[in-house]
């Protein structure tokens, strides 16, 4: 027989919020989602919900459930804690110290602490910059979600019910494996089986009309998925690092004179957000033109040379990704297969 | 091409035994029973195995890494890679962008220390991101469960993974039996249980999964908070290795000089300036060719090196205001004339007839003998000219009196004369300045060539003693002046053991800052054994500071000092050169009139030194003055002089009063003020005893603070000015001082130092206070140096002291305390992790 992967059954685990669970779940089978705003708002949320909540609580409990999705979904935890953590070491020790040295202090505490948050954000905004022309070119959407049923093992013996969880993934988030199954149309809907692997079929060059669209389209869809995965690697980070560049630029200190989120005091807040928007111009200038007065000419070029690294990497990173070279051979069949070579067909 | 598929192969049927490798088979694998019992369909056999790495292994698996991430990079740019590849590429991202955040910051940054951080701060972030996991997660529970939770494999592509990454798919078979059921003795599992290995594995998993899930929980706090204070911690030995390696970086500049010179490459200048005397040989020096040379010459020149050879070189290059006329200028007059006029309309016709052609304006100039010749004066020129197109004006009018563009033209013709500024050439007589009468001759571009090289060497050969003063004696972060005042001030205030509460209380103003520093020294004065270890330790730290600045000092001979040396020769030699081509100015510039002007290019490298030590070393004598006096007050030793007999006791109150606080305080221009104290014009004259002092060393004051009326400034008391003075710097030092100073040599240096003071500071003129002096003669000295003789004030340096101390203090405190609780709760976590109840009759729980 084939051995389950475990015969244990901890009668001691049993999680209240199973059933919560339960009342959520509105998937029966794996589904595709559509990737808009909306819904990666909405798989956002429910993965930092469940990342500082259920999975904690299932992971600290031992639960045989817990699984390396929930594992890579709490990574979300230290990002977010280590963030705040990272703010809070270079400012909250700032209100007890005397007034001229928290002045100097909060100088390089608050740009510490945008640093921080502009990298959080060019980080995520820069996948954007390799997502967008790569499925504008390709028709390749990388970051195309579904919703996973994920059927669990029994905690004890009676337990027959609510033994499934939502798990949200993307298509192409294994190149190894891409959910195939989940670009298929659904027949029963009017749709045709391939219309999607028509579409890039397509939009590829590859024809119109094929007999198997998806075969075809399939060695594209991955290569593409692999180099886009390259390029979002190392532009995202490098986007993320001029993000702290552009934080440490002197118009700042503008802007962290009249900074607040009390968004209840009208004209305050406009204000301030008036303030933010002039200080990041003023800054990315700044980043970009150097310190002009500076006697170092690395220091004068040194913002250039981030942001064009960045940039370049994107730019390189896209134009890598959407030159295909796994596209099928349009040859004549019969010379694919060399007729001198030995070869096994299944 | 070559496919297969090992399964649909053998659910075809069985395999023949010709296919069959014995070499290759598992051991005590029975194909038959295998096949039998259908258990054959099942993922190949793994070759993985467990990594168990040494700290020796781990540079050969750095160099295994790295090569994978390189090929991983190789396929993912082909679209080829797969999963794991793609993952560790994603970690190569990340550090090179934090990389770069480091590389950026650092050109930001502007001392080594600072800019060396960027990167520590890098280090540390993904040593501590590392470290934390190991120490505090996997060590405790290896050490009380002997599970290895961070335990890697190698799977059988030789990919490196965490083997309990994904609890729904962990490798067991890569566990023996033996090692399972070690592991499991360890974590107290019975032995009679059934399904003991399954059992283990299950307990194995469960403390793996919580404490995986125990990292992601406490790796956010505990990777900012460690970084951060791996950095606090590092910062003092960083901090003292780059003041090594920089003391050491500031020898060799001396040790090897001609070879650093020789980086600097001066050259550039002489080949384009002979470039432009090549290009002008025999050609009239114009005023833009003389800036040009001039430029070339003091380019990066010290501003009173290059006043002195541009003094010189008005004199050697004759620039005496006389112009040539030649075809040239004749062009420019009546490109000028046309410019003038070009505003008005006129026909081709009109203009040709208006505008003298060259051969008119000799004509005209010749007629007045103003063609030939040198000039400086062009007036008559002017006039021709003006005469020249006033004939030809009325001319056209006569042709067509009616035409309305004659009055412009008169006009046009003024303003063309005349110029528009006051003060200002016009265009015209601009016209005629372009040939200057001086030639480039052979022996200038020589003279120049000569100049040029003496110079370029100088500016090589200052370039690298400036940068050696900066590196030992600059008034900036991180040179070796700094670093020894930071040294030594830290040493003297910890020896004074000031509380965290007066810490606390004296960062927050400077005047409690100066009220807590009093009473710490006037306790220390009272009790001679702290008094005795205090001087000790300052003693200790003004002997090191004058050890490491012994060879910047410029009293020494030039034979011992090479800085000093090396400043000499390179003045001389430069001196020489322009003394042997009669160039003064510049040769005073450079080392003053008979090499002995104290405000020469070449004084002012010993002086800027000079006068950095001077204000550093008298900041901390001023602390030990302060400290002594305070010994003499409370050990009534050695005031006696000042404070005699036939002194009222309450002017000796106030008299102590004024001494402690104006060392404590004081800055140039209270003593420049002579001083201002509210005193009592009608003091006591029946008490004449001596002051009194308690056990904590403060002055129990009879009279002074106890008369709260008609208190003011006695501006002709100038005995009193005098008393105060030498009770500070006159009466000798206390003999306990005395015996620490000793044996370090700072004795005479010390003495030396309050002699100084008290003649300066008691001998500098006021004028609402004329006769307020120590002696006889006003003592003339420049604010400067009363400045730097004064150094800081003592309560000064203490706030500044207390502020840093509590900053750090608090920082440390804050996050230690942060650290520590996240260490002890990740710790002690583990102690509740893997605990299961034994399946059936064993229902003894199993910790």
């Amino acid at each position: 027989m084939i051995s389950p992967i475990s015969n244990y059954n901890g009668k001691t685990l049993s999680f209240g919020s199973d059933k919560k669970e339960e009342k959520n779940v509105s998937y029966t089978r794996d589904t595709l989602l559509k990737n808009n705003f909306v819904t990666r708002t909405r798989i956002g949320l429910d993965k930092l919900t469940k990342a500082f909540t259920l999975y904690p609580a299932k992971g600290l409990a031992g639960n045989k459930n817990s699984n390396f999705y929930e594992f890579l979904t709490m990574g979300n935890v230290p990002y977010i804690i280590g963030s705040l953590t990272l703010m809070s070491v270079f400012n909250s020790a700032n209100k007890h110290f005397s007034p001229f040295s928290r002045v100097n202090a909060a100088k390089i505490g608050n740009k510490m602490a945008l640093g921080v948050i502009l990298y959080g954000v060019f980080k995520s905004v820069s996948k954007s910059f390799v997502n967008l022309p790569v499925k504008w070119l390709t028709g390749i959407d990388t970051e195309l979600p579904y919703a996973k049923v994920n059927y669990l093992l029994q905690e004890n013996p009676e337990d027959y019910n609510n033994l499934t969880s939502i798990e949200y993934h993307k298509v192409g988030e294994s190149v190894d494996f891409p959910r195939w199954d989940q670009l298929y149309g659904n027949p029963q809907k009017g749709e045709s089986v391939n219309w999607r692997y028509d579409k890039i079929a397509q939009k590829n060059g590859l024809g119109q009309n094929l007999n198997d669209s998806d075969q075809e389209v399939k060695p594209i869809y991955k290569e593409v998925l692999v180099k886009s995965n390259l390029a979002k690697s190392f532009s995202s980070f490098l986007w993320a690092a001029t993000g702290v560049a552009l934080a440490f630029q002197k118009p700042w200190e503008d802007y962290f004179k009249v900074a607040t989120f009390k968004f209840w005091k009208g004209k305050e807040f406009l204000h301030s957000l008036k303030i933010f928007g002039e200080s990041f111009v003023k800054s990315a200038y700044e980043l970009i033109n150097g310190d002009k007065k500076s006697l170092s000419k690395l220091e004068r070029h040194s913002g250039k040379i981030l942001a064009g690294t960045a940039l370049a990497s994107t730019v390189i990173g896209v134009i890598n990704t959407v030159h295909l070279t796994k596209k099928p051979n349009k040859q004549n069949p019969k010379k694919v297969i060399s007729p001198k070579k030995e070869s096994v067909v299944c | 091409m070559r496919t297969s598929n090992l399964i649909q192969s053998y659910i075809q049927g069985y395999p023949s035994s010709d296919r069959y490798n014995a070499d290759k088979a598992v051991k005590d694998f029975d194909v038959n029973k295998e096949l039998a019992n259908r258990t054959f369909i099942k993922p190949l056999p793994s070759n993985g195995k467990l990594i168990r790495n040494s700290i020796f292994d781990i540079p050969s698996q750095i160099r295994k890494d790295i090569l994978y991430d390189c090929d991983a990079f190789r396929h993912a740019a082909k679209g080829e890679a797969n999963d794991h590849e793609l993952g560790r590429l994603n970690d190569v991202g990340m550090k090179l962008g934090s990389l770069a955040i480091a590389s950026y910051l650092f050109t930001k940054k502007q001392t080594p220390m600072t800019k060396l951080f960027e990167f520590i701060g890098f280090g540390t972030f993904f040593a501590a991101m590392d470290l934390w996991p190991k120490l505090f997660i996997q060590l405790p529970a290896y050490l009380i469960h002997g599970v290895n939770v961070r335990q890697q494999y190698e799977d059988s592509f030789g990919r490196k993974k965490m083997f309990y990454q994904d609890h729904q798919f962990i490798p067991w078979d890569l566990y023996s039996d033996k090692e399972i059921n070690k592991i499991g003795d360890r974590l107290h599992v019975p032995k009679d249980i059934p399904n003991r290995r399954e059992f283990i594995q299950e307990k194995m998993r469960k403390i793996a999964l919580q404490n995986n899930t125990l990292w992601m929980l406490t790796a956010g706090f505990a990777t900012p908070v460690m970084s951060a204070l791996m950095c606090n911690i590092l910062e003092e030995p960083v901090s003292k290795y780059l003041s090594k390696v920089k003391s050491q970086k500031a020898d060799k500049l001396m040790s090897g000089f001609p070879d650093e010179v020789k980086k600097y490459k001066f050259e550039e200048n002489k080949r384009a300036l002979q470039q432009i005397l090549n290009e002008n040989a025999g050609k009239p020096i114009t005023p833009e060719l003389y800036e040009t040379i001039t430029m070339n010459l003091t380019d990066e020149l010290d501003y009173m090196i290059s006043n002195g050879i541009l003094k010189d070189l008005r004199n050697k290059i004759p620039l005496d205001g006389k112009y040539n006329l030649s075809e040239t200028n004749l062009s420019d007059i009546s490109d000028a004339v046309r410019k003038a006029y070009s505003g008005i309309n006129l026909s081709e016709e009109e203009l040709t007839k208006l505008v003298p052609d060259n051969q008119a304006i000799i004509d005209a100039l010749n007629s007045r003998g103003l063609f030939n010749g040198d000039f400086s004066d062009f007036s008559e020129h002017s006039k021709v000219i003006q005469n020249l197109l006033e004939n030809r004006i009325e001319e056209l009018s006569k042709e067509n009196p009616d035409n309305p563009v004659i009055k412009k033209l008169k006009f046009n013709l003024k303003q063309l004369i005349h110029s528009k500024e006051f003060g200002a050439d016009s265009e015209l007589f601009q016209s005629f300045k372009h040939i200057s009468s001086s030639v480039l001759t052979d022996d200038m571009a020589r003279m120049l060539i000569k100049i040029s090289e003496a110079v370029n060497k100088l500016k090589a050969e200052t370039t690298v003693l400036e940068e050696y003063s900066f590196l030992k004696a600059a008034q900036a972060p991180e040179t070796g002046l700094a670093d020894s005042w930071n040294e030594v001030e830290k040493d003297i205030f910890k020896a004074m053991k000031f509380t965290p509460e007066e810490i606390k209380k004296g960062r927050l103003d400077r005047e409690l800052a100066g009220e807590i520093l009093r009473s710490k020294l006037e306790a220390i004065a009272a009790d001679k054994t702290a008094y005795a270890e205090f001087v000790e330790v300052v003693q200790k730290g003004l002997s090191s500071m004058h050890d490491g600045m012994s060879r910047i000092d410029m009293t020494q001979d030039a034979t011992k000092n090479s800085y000093k040396s090396h400043v000499d020769e390179s003045f001389k030699a430069a001196a020489e050169v322009f003394k042997s081509l009669g160039m003064e100015n510049a040769v005073d510039s450079l080392i003053g009139f008979g090499d002995k002007n104290a405000t020469s290019a070449k004084a002012l490298m010993f002086e800027f030194i000079e006068d950095r030590k001077l204000g550093v070393k008298s900041s901390f004598y001023r602390l030990l003055s302060l400290a002594d006096l305070y010994h003499r007050v409370a050990t009534g030793t050695n005031i006696s002089e000042t404070l005699h007999s036939k002194m009222p006791r309450e002017i000796k109150e106030e008299c102590v009063e004024l001494a402690k606080s104006l060392m404590l305080e004081g800055h140039t221009s209270d003593f420049a003020v002579k001083f201002w104290q509210r005193r009592n014009p009608e003091p006591n004259r029946d008490d004449f005893s001596d002051i009194e002092v308690g056990a904590d060393g403060k002055v129990k004051n009879k009279y002074y603070g106890n008369v709260p009326e008609h208190k003011v400034e006695l501006a002709n008391d100038r005995e009193y000015f005098k008393s105060v003075m030498k009770l500070m710097y006159k009466e000798d030092i206390h003999p306990d001082t005395v015996v620490r100073l000793t044996n370090s040599g700072l004795l005479d240096d010390f003495r030396n130092y309050r002699t100084q003071a008290f003649e300066v500071l008691g001998g500098d003129e006021y004028f609402a206070k004329s006769h307020h002096l120590v002696g006889f003669a006003p003592n003339k000295s420049t604010s400067l140096f009363r400045f730097l003789l004064m150094g800081a004030a003592s309560d000064e340096m203490a706030y500044k002291h207390f502020n840093n101390v509590f900053n750090s203090k608090k920082w440390f405190s804050m996050f230690g305390k942060l650290g520590a609780a996240l260490v002890a709760v990740t710790v002690g976590a583990q102690f509740f992790f893997g605990r299961m109840k034994l399946p059936k009759n064993h229902t003894q729980e199993v910790k």
